[in-house]
């Protein structure tokens, strides 16, 4: 191990708390975000994620830990020092001024010489497509435009930071997909380091690097969306990722966590091959999906089970089974993998 | 129908002390059908002061206690918006009595003060007990407004690099521009038809405000009540006030009712 480690260009924090009264919103975290990369917060209202944002950005007062990016500690700046762009739920655009004026306002009073202010402004507009909005006022634009708006104001800050808190939570679910796509290669470009908060699996795996899942201020588990789905650290990480959610069978101190995709029916008399296990179960009703299909079924003393395939599935009657190797182990009270 | 009932119940006096003002003092006492006169203006304008300085002493005297109020309540509502819930509930209940306290009780003290400090026959002077009496209700006029702009929107703008004071110039009191035309007309209005602190404070005649002036006029004489003039300075004295009215009405409505749908 080196002593001279080289400054680490990105964002990292280490250690990072944020106590209020006895209550501990984020519990020592630690998270390194490398240039040009996007990281996902994810986790339930109230885990952390959007407290972290906030301290990053320096909103709030940090209880212990260390912030640094670019390779300088910026713990203690106040956020105008800290080079830091933020994108809030609502959008936090100024409602009295056109677009042109949100935009350029925090510019002209950083003294940013009006030329280049011109030239920059331009360029944004011209990129986010909002130039024929220019004149408008935040009102008359629809959600997707305001969130262009508070996009190109956070670039034109041009930060070595981007936070993104819930950017598309305002947005409806066919123009957040549609989004999604556009979003990643925005801040993909402008190489910096990207830190995103949402409670959106879908939307934490369909955009970032890595993942970074939160539960009541602690960090679960943190890695691309593939090493967080097929292994997860806990119980509640295998449960948070994946529509629909993952099954838990009960087999006394352990759970057992199967993928409804790894689950398949076979008519009940049928003889499983080595490695294979199966339970009786009983349809209850299936969905249809158009590409796929979700069974749910009555495992007996297993209770509610789901299932997927690509067809609907006949009478019956069926038994349950699946592979060995799929089955995933928990502790069943603490939740914890097991081997 | 019933609105035109009201309009007329609360519009009704206001025109009769304008039929009043045209009417020679003969027809007001019954003396038979006179003609419509200007007559009570032309009194009131010519009178010695003119009838025009006490608009302007109070106009004076209105503008620079709105002022000061403004200066003082705007800072302190900023601060108790931004506060900690308990400490800012307290001092909001603190601010609350100081607004219900019965100014009344003040009369005495405030002219010991005038005279030891010798504020009388000022009227600079005398916005300062105006504004005091009038910081409380602004400052929780205001603070209510500061506490509508979402907090996002000045975290926002600190992101930006904007320092409190540019905050508070291109974000917050732009945005705060309902709320406070509304207090200021309300300051302006309450200086406007102040009357016993005027009235003991003022002694010289070319300084007085409206509310002392008229008051002379209506007991000018000990034999007769003039009624037509009376009515003309009423008339005279109240065109300002709702001039701005119609001026600022929009944002005193959207003021005053800011903050009625948020809890």
């Amino acid at each position: 191990m080196s002593i001279h480690t080289p400054p680490h260009q990105g964002l990292r924090v280490q250690r990072l708390s944020r106590q209020v009264g006895p209550q501990l919103l984020l519990d020592n975290l630690d998270l390194d975000v490398a240039p040009g990369e996007i990281l996902a917060l994810l986790g339930p209202s109230g885990c952390g994620k959007s407290t972290t944002l906030r301290l990053i950005a320096g909103l709030d007062p940090v209880s212990h830990g260390e912030i640094q990016l670019g390779g300088r500690t910026i713990t203690q700046l106040a956020p105008a020092q800290r080079q830091v762009a933020m994108v809030f739920q609502s959008y936090a655009l100024f409602p009295h001024l056109s677009v042109e004026r949100n935009l350029s306002l925090g510019m002209e009073l950083r003294g940013v010489p009006s030329q280049r202010l011109q030239e920059e402004l331009d360029q944004v507009l011209a990129l986010l497509q909002l130039e024929p909005l220019r004149w408008r006022r935040p009102a008359e634009l629809s959600g997707g435009q305001r969130q262009r708006v508070a996009l190109a104001r956070a670039l034109l800050r041009r930060p070595a930071l981007f936070l993104l808190d819930e950017p598309m939570s305002n947005l409806d679910a066919q123009l957040r997909e549609e989004l999604r796509a556009e979003l990643r290669q925005l801040l993909r470009s402008t190489g910096a380091p990207v830190l995103y908060v949402t409670h959106d699996q879908q939307e934490a795996m369909g955009l970032a690097d890595r993942i970074a899942v939160l539960r009541d201020g602690r960090l679960q588990q943190i890695g691309t969306a593939e090493q967080l789905y097929n292994n997860p650290t806990n119980r509640f990480v295998a449960r948070f990722l994946g529509t629909p959610s993952i099954n838990l069978l009960d087999e006394g101190a352990i759970q057992l966590g199967l993928r409804p995709e790894h689950l398949q029916l076979r008519p009940a008399d049928q003889k499983l091959p080595e490695g294979w296990r199966g339970i009786a179960a009983t349809i209850a009703h299936q969905e249809w999906l158009g590409d796929r299909v979700i069974v749910h079924l009555h495992g007996g003393r297993h209770g509610q089970l789901k299932l997927q395939q690509p067809q609907p599935a006949g009478s019956g009657p069926w038994q349950l089974c699946w592979p060995r190797s799929a089955e995933l182990h928990f502790d069943a009270i603490d939740g914890t993998r097991r081997p | 129908m019933a609105r035109l009932l009201v309009l007329l119940w609360s519009l009704g006096p206001m025109l009769w002390q304008l039929y009043t003002s045209l009417r020679p003092a003969e027809a007001l006492s019954g003396g038979g059908a006179a003609a419509w006169t200007l007559a009570n203006y032309q009194q009131l304008l010519q009178g010695d002061p003119p009838f025009l300085r006490y608009l302007f002493n109070s106009a004076v005297v209105g503008g620079c206690s709105t002022l000061l109020t403004l200066v003082l309540a705007v800072p302190c509502a900023y601060g108790l918006s931004r506060l900690g819930q308990r400490s800012s509930r307290t001092l909001t209940v603190l601010v609350a009595t100081a607004a219900a306290f019965p100014a009344v009780l003040l009369f005495l003290a405030l002219l010991e003060l005038a005279r030891d400090w010798h504020l009388a026959n000022n009227l600079l002077a005398l916005s300062l007990p105006y504004s005091g009496l009038c910081l409380p209700l602004a400052i929780l006029l205001l603070q209510a407004a500061f506490r509508d702009i979402p907090l996002e929107l000045e975290e926002a703008a600190l992101l930006e690099g904007l320092g409190l004071w540019q905050r508070l110039r291109w974000v917050l009191l732009p945005l705060m521009a309902p709320a406070i035309a509304s207090a200021a007309l309300l300051v302006f209005i309450f200086s406007w038809n102040e009357y016993p602190i005027a009235l003991t404070w003022l002694s010289r005649s070319d300084l007085l405000t409206l509310a002392p002036a008229m008051a002379r006029i209506a007991g000018s004489s000990v034999y007769t009540i003039p009624y037509g003039a009376f009515a003309a300075a009423t008339v005279l004295g109240s065109a300002p006030l709702i001039l701005l009215m119609l001026l600022f009405q929009r944002q005193i409505i959207s003021g005053l009712t800011q903050g009625a749908l948020k809890g």
